[in-house]
């Protein structure tokens, strides 16, 4: 179950995201994720994908189900990595717009401050939706950086 | 289409400095990623990537030494996607100064000093790399 606490950064801090997935011979390939959701059981999310990032995303979770994505909250760089295993895919649908254009305003507003870009640039860098990805969530690694990187938070690490 | 080299279009995207994203597989399948601080050009067929503190990377690349890499070019709204194969890791030489040098930088510009800090190189070989244009932002809407 994925805390209420990490409930909170996805849905009010995080800014960006990417998603890693891999084929039948371990060769690892990675997308860009534009918005994300978590449902309502706290079990899943669902992850929305642009278009110029769906190469061999839906065959590898046809094929092994095995996703990784990583969400940042940039720049204060608090991050984590959400492991788990592909439920179902669809069309992007009535209100994933709306999550996008949230994360989109929420990350020009947090990098316009310390970029060179122009304000296009930073638009553009969230690319509309093209299909979302719901998975469930299996584990959650703490990736922010610093001696704590790489912990396991869910579950807990026995002592 | 993919190319096999690293096209001379890519450095100033690469020495721009601009955060990219990694993705590896364990030898049991799991994929990981992780964000990097840079990828550093080499020559034509090799990339460096800063081992830092992204362990189950390095223990990844070490089990199956593919990894995908993809590095966000804002300005031209596009990004690289790079498939590469780990090669070896330096201690030392040209080219872990160069990183070591820039890495501190980055740290002191972020906040990061003393957190950021190189342990090493890890050269890859390019496998392939492809420049793909995002959607164009006109102000008001994208447009393809």
């Amino acid at each position: 179950m994925i805390p209420g606490k990490i409930v909170r950064f996805l849905d009010q801090y995080a800014n960006v995201a990417f998603a890693g997935t891999r084929d039948g011979d371990l060769v690892p390939f990675g997308h860009r994720v534009c918005g994300w959701s978590v449902g309502a059981d706290q079990r899943t999310m669902t992850i929305l994908v642009p278009a110029e990032f769906l190469q061999r995303l839906v065959d590898s979770l046809h094929q092994n189900g095995e996703l990784a994505v990583t969400v940042e909250a940039f720049p204060a760089h608090e991050t984590y990595q959400f492991k788990g295993s592909y439920r179902h895919h669809r069309e992007v649908q009535d209100g994933d717009a709306e999550i996008v254009d949230r994360i989109r305003r929420r990350f020009v507003k947090a990098v316009r401050p310390m970029s060179y870009d122009t304000e296009d640039a930073l638009q553009a860098f969230v690319s509309p939706p093209a299909l979302a990805v719901e998975f469930e969530v299996l584990e959650i690694y703490l990736q922010t950086p610093g001696p704590g990187a790489g912990t396991r938070l869910i579950p807990p690490v026995e002592a | 289409m993919p190319m096999t080299r690293l096209p001379p279009e890519i450095r100033p995207v690469l020495e721009a400095g601009t955060p990219a994203v990694m993705v590896t597989c364990s030898a049991d399948g799991k994929p990981n990623t992780t964000v990097i601080s840079r990828v550093y050009y080499v020559d034509d067929a090799h990339a460096a990537l800063s081992f830092q503190f992204f362990s189950k990377t390095i223990r990844n690349v070490r089990e199956n030494p593919r990894a995908f890499v993809c590095i966000f070019d804002m300005p031209g709204q596009a990004h690289w996607a790079l498939q590469l194969e780990f090669e070896r890791s330096e201690t030392e030489g040209p080219v872990f100064d160069a990183m070591d040098m820039q890495i501190e930088a980055i740290a002191s510009m972020t906040g990061m000093s003393g957190i950021f800090k190189l342990r090493a190189a890890d050269i890859y070989r390019v496998l392939s790399v492809e420049r793909v244009q995002h959607p164009r932002w006109t102000g008001t809407e994208f447009t393809n």
